[in-house]
């Protein structure tokens, strides 16, 4: 049963390879409901794998499926507007790679066996690859390119790691299946040493996938140079993926007794992350890049957090729900700008609540949100972070945190500010109307991060819960 | 006694010498393919229990890490007609210089490492640790693209021969995916190199400057 739900969207992707147009984009909606449809069956039944020895239901991985399903439906809609105003040469492909990405990322949430997530997350590269590369020009080809690279070399570290994990199974003389959930069972057995030298690997792989600084390079290039939709996907759900490769390890090395080792590393990435997205985010001048340097941000502190355990780990969960939200909406938003001002330069938009309007209170409402202001959910889980922090005593790093989230959002807002109420170039014509499609999508988003700050159902604090419970997380 | 799967080994640490030495492409290839064929039949020497499966699977590797792979980036660059030098960040000197400081130094760190699951073979973690670092080495000190994919292809090989002790314990299924992924990785690489050599006309990266911070 679990497994069909990636199989789905793998099939109709390959099937929307050979598709004209307008049959693409109604696969691309149907499928986007059904996954939906799915994850929310999956949700509430929580069944059994065809392939236990492979695939499992776990809390995290039900976190993030069920946010790439709601993100994924949204954005269909999104992009069956988008294709008929965005000039795309081979929609075939666009379509059909992001069916694959779907699939791809799916399999990500669910896998349990260590290398059967290595495969899912380098075919997530793989399959998004062509989308990064859709708009064919040398820029684009540059971020392709460094993507491709980057990553693969970075997951082939993850590789090294996940095999140095079963070196320690062998000079532990554990004989268990190799999958994250049966050594998180015989942890204490294992040897530490290897799962040491193991989880850096790993966390060096993934980490580069999921964009913490040194290894980050790769990802504003990329999230500017994809069109918005595929820039939604990787920023949204793409790092939370390989975020889960990280977390599923570390659970195996909190469960072994390592866990200050691993916090200690991830906080120390996190924190770096944090600090370079503030140094770079000030003297951006392409919107999206901007937007790309906060998802950095964003991830340093679901590192951080996560390092730090406790109440932060469960604030770095609530972070990595609403930044999915906030953030994909961000950048479909930030499609709409470009479709209207037809460039990416900050300094060529402009008084964007007269141009735009529609579009305007979804950038704003998006740009309150990510930079964590009260009501919205990445104020609470920062906050819960920075409690966390100083209960267990890391005084400086708390301070460096606090600082550099200060940085970012000055020179967030001294952006935003410019694109929203500066002064636009004279010769500025709106190319565009804001049809629903292209603003609705967006205001959902929002929303139901604005709903989850004020009323959390039980069945997902449960779940929230029930994750962080396993790296010593909670309240 | 030397085990005879490190008589090979040794060939695949020399053939680490001529691949930093040499400034053309085609040779690098060959080496590649050398490297390939013998990381995917070593565990035929290692008294692993050689059920049906396993040797279709090592066949399949053979084919994959030993010849496809090698030869669609060779007849890649036939078909772009390159034929000028390699463009280096580090010189060759210099480079022949680090190998040979690396497969000195990869044994002495494997030595501490103290891995006894390689049945009888006293090589296999420093070849692998060698091939490692090298092809890092190779993604950094060379700016030609194809010289980084190929870097990248002897850094997948020498995992390859760190996970001949972990093969054991798993299904092939999930070591076919991995090199499924390696395969059609090194595809969508070969796809970027040859639109790049359209766009510039040439595969040195540093053109590939527009893109900063």
């Amino acid at each position: 049963m679990v497994e069909v739900i990636f199989l789905v969207p793998f099939i109709t992707g390959l099937a929307a390879f050979f598709l004209p147009g307008i049959a693409g984009r109604v696969v691309l909606g149907l499928t986007g409901a059904v996954h939906l449809l799915m994850s929310i069956l999956l949700w509430v039944n929580r069944p059994d794998a065809f392939f236990p020895e492979f695939f499992a239901v776990t809390p995290e991985g039900l976190l993030s499926l069920i946010v790439i399903s709601l993100l994924f439906f949204l954005i269909s809609i999104y992009v069956t507007e988008y294709l008929r105003e965005a000039d795309i040469r081979s929609e075939n492909i666009f379509i059909g790679s992001i069916l694959l990405f779907l699939s791809t990322m799916t399999m990500v949430t669910l896998s349990d066996h260590i290398m059967v997530m290595w495969i899912a997350i380098e075919a997530t590269t793989l399959a998004s690859a062509p989308l990064i590369y859709t708009h064919r020009t040398a820029k684009a080809l540059e971020a392709t390119w460094k993507y491709v690279l980057i990553c693969s070399v970075g997951i082939a570290m993850a590789l090294l790691g996940s095999i140095l994990l079963t070196l320690a199974m062998d000079a532990g003389n554990v004989n268990v299946p190799v999958s994250f959930s049966a050594l998180t069972g015989v942890a204490k057995q294992l040897d530490p040493t290897w799962l040491k030298a193991g989880f850096v690997f790993i966390l060096v792989g993934y980490g580069t996938k999921m964009g913490l600084a040194p290894m980050h390079t790769w990802l504003p290039d990329a999230h500017s140079e994809a069109p918005s939709p595929a820039s939604a996907l990787l920023s949204g759900v793409l790092l939370n993926c390989a975020y889960l490769g990280i977390f599923k390890t570390n659970k195996i090395m909190f469960a072994a007794g390592l866990g200050d080792f691993s916090g200690m590393i991830l906080m120390v990435f996190g924190l770096m992350s944090i600090i370079a997205a503030a140094t770079f985010i000030l003297k951006q001048t392409e919107y999206k890049r901007m937007l790309a340097y906060s998802s950095i941000e964003n991830m340093g502190i679901i590192a951080f957090g996560t390092g730090i355990g406790g109440i932060g780990a469960y604030g770095a969960i609530l972070c990595l729900l609403h930044h999915s939200l906030i953030k994909s909406s961000l950048f479909l938003t930030s499609g709409n700008i470009l479709f209207g001002f037809k460039s990416r330069f900050i300094g060529q938009t402009g008084n964007l609540v007269k141009l735009m309007p529609k579009t305007f209170v979804a950038f704003f409402a998006g740009f309150a949100g990510i930079s964590g202001f009260p009501p919205f959910g990445i104020f609470i889980g920062e906050l819960l972070i920075i409690v966390g922090a100083f209960r267990s005593g890391h005084y400086t790093m708390a301070a460096i945190f606090i600082l550099s989230l200060c940085f970012i959002f000055a020179g967030f807002a001294n952006h935003v500010m410019k694109i929203s109420f500066g002064k636009a170039p004279s010769d500025t014509r709106i190319a565009i109307t804001e049809k629903p499609c292209l603003v609705w999508p967006q205001y959902a988003l929002l929303l139901t991060s604005l709903v989850l700050c004020f009323w959390m159902p039980d069945t997902l604090y449960q779940t929230i819960i029930d994750a962080v419970a396993a790296i010593g997380g909670g309240f | 006694m030397i085990h005879p799967v490190d008589i090979l080994l040794t060939l695949v640490l020399l053939s680490v010498l001529f691949a930093f030495a040499s400034s053309r492409l085609p040779v690098l290839i060959r080496i590649l393919a050398f490297q390939g064929v013998v990381v995917s039949i070593v565990p035929f020497f290692l008294g692993h229990d050689m059920a049906t499966g396993s040797i279709v699977f090592t066949l399949a590797t053979l084919t994959i890490r030993g010849i496809i792979i090698p030869w669609s980036i060779y007849s890649m660059i036939k078909k772009m007609g390159i034929k000028r030098e390699m463009e280096t960040v580090v010189g060759y000197n210099v480079s022949v210089f680090v190998s040979l400081l690396l497969i000195v130094a990869a044994p002495m760190l494997s030595h501490k490492f103290n891995l006894t699951f390689f049945s009888g073979s006293t090589l296999i973690t420093p070849t692998a640790i060698t091939l490692v670092v090298a092809g890092m080495f190779l993604l950094m000190a060379r700016r030609n693209a194809i010289a980084m994919v190929l870097g990248y292809i002897m850094m997948e090989n020498g995992i390859y021969l760190v996970g001949t002790s972990f093969s054991a314990r798993t299904q092939h299924i999930v070591e076919f995916g991995i090199l499924l992924d390696v395969l059609a990785g090194v595809m969508i690489m070969a796809i970027m190199l040859q639109s790049m050599s359209h766009k510039y006309d040439n595969l040195d990266t540093a053109l590939l400057r527009e893109l900063k911070e």
